[in-house]
């Protein structure tokens, strides 16, 4: 018996050792519950936003007290106030505002922003909603003035570099695109590698090659019908470029 | 002229598709989806994607989803 016990043991010493699949794959019990309440915000989430483009579609107008956006930010900031600090406090969050947002109840949502914490990890999603909130008023001095407040002070690089590609983003709306590159450059250099900085060199990469009037990258290709299509050799016809798929 | 490239992984479904739509038009396409070389120049964001090249070789527009390409047919149609 005493024996069985100690060859099991090494057994499970030889599976941890060599990072054995069985083992190191199963999270430890509150990582399994943080994902468990993700997955179930995200349904509360989703909820909500297909009750809104109910809403929407039905002929339901925005800033009025019967708009189902009210109701579920209730819900979704009861939950952030009472599961502080987690995961799914954070998309909760984020999704709360958003709602506000697209339900233009302006007022709230600049309430319930202020709240918000330069280090909170809601604002690596709260970003874009803030920038979806001057991009609707068509005024973007709301969002640049929260945005560059949050950028200045957040110690988290990844909430600096979710911020600075909203920045970039309202600036570049704005048409002012010198701005725009150096906060999409800053946004890119403050967390290599994360989902923002990506999307900050993809915008980057757009204004400085695919602007309006600038040349169109040229490339030549064989065609699945087996011809060549140079295109700096159609310069003189008019081409539309398409990217499709068949899914 | 219309030139399409497809982000399709699955070229024999892609050729089988061009076939029965009897598409005149020249198709690009690698198999490597976005990752292609062409994908790669102009990064769309997803498809389908449309870009308007002047005479002279100069990006005219950019039109990204279906609605908004509709749209703008409408507009150049009237």
């Amino acid at each position: 018996m005493v024996q069985r016990l100690f060859f099991a043991f090494l057994f499970v010493g030889a599976l941890l050792g060599t990072g054995h699949p069985a083992l190191a794959q199963t999270p430890p019990p509150d990582a399994a519950a943080a994902a468990a309440a993700v997955t179930e915000i995200r349904q509360t989430i989703d909820a909500a936003w297909k009750d809104v483009q109910a809403y929407r579609s039905g002929g339901g107008k925005p800033a009025t007290p019967d708009h189902p956006a009210l109701k579920w930010h209730a819900t979704l900031w009861a939950y952030r106030e009472q599961h502080p600090g987690t995961e799914a406090a954070a998309r909760a969050t984020a999704d709360a505002i958003r709602l506000l947002v697209r339900g233009e109840f302006w007022e709230q949502a600049h309430a319930r922003t202020e709240v918000v914490g330069v280090d909170d990890p809601a604002w690596e999603r709260l970003s874009t909603a803030i920038y979806e909130e001057g991009s609707t008023r068509k005024d973007f001095a709301y969002t640049l003035a929260t945005l560059s407040r949050v950028a200045a002070a957040t110690t988290s690089p990844t909430i600096k570099s979710a911020v600075l590609l909203d920045v970039g983003r309202a600036r570049r709306r704005q048409g002012d695109l010198a701005a725009a590159k150096e906060s999409l450059a800053a946004s890119r250099s403050a967390a290599p590698g994360s989902a923002s900085s990506e999307e900050a060199d993809r915008v980057l990469y757009e204004i400085t090659h695919l602007s309006v009037g600038l040349p169109a990258p040229t490339f030549s290709a064989k065609g699945r019908n087996g011809k060549t299509v140079d295109l700096a050799a159609l310069h003189g016809r008019a081409v539309v470029l398409v990217f499709w798929s068949t899914t | 002229m219309f030139v399409g490239v497809s982000v399709d992984t699955n070229l024999d479904r892609l050729d089988k598709f061009i076939k029965e739509k009897a598409i005149s038009w020249a198709q690009l396409a690698d198999g490597k989806s976005f990752d292609g070389p062409i994908p790669k120049l102009y990064r769309p964001n997803g498809t389908p994607t449309l870009f308007v090249l002047d005479r002279s070789g100069k990006i005219a527009a950019k039109l990204e989803s279906a609605e908004k390409i509709e749209e703008s047919l409408q507009l150049a149609r009237n």
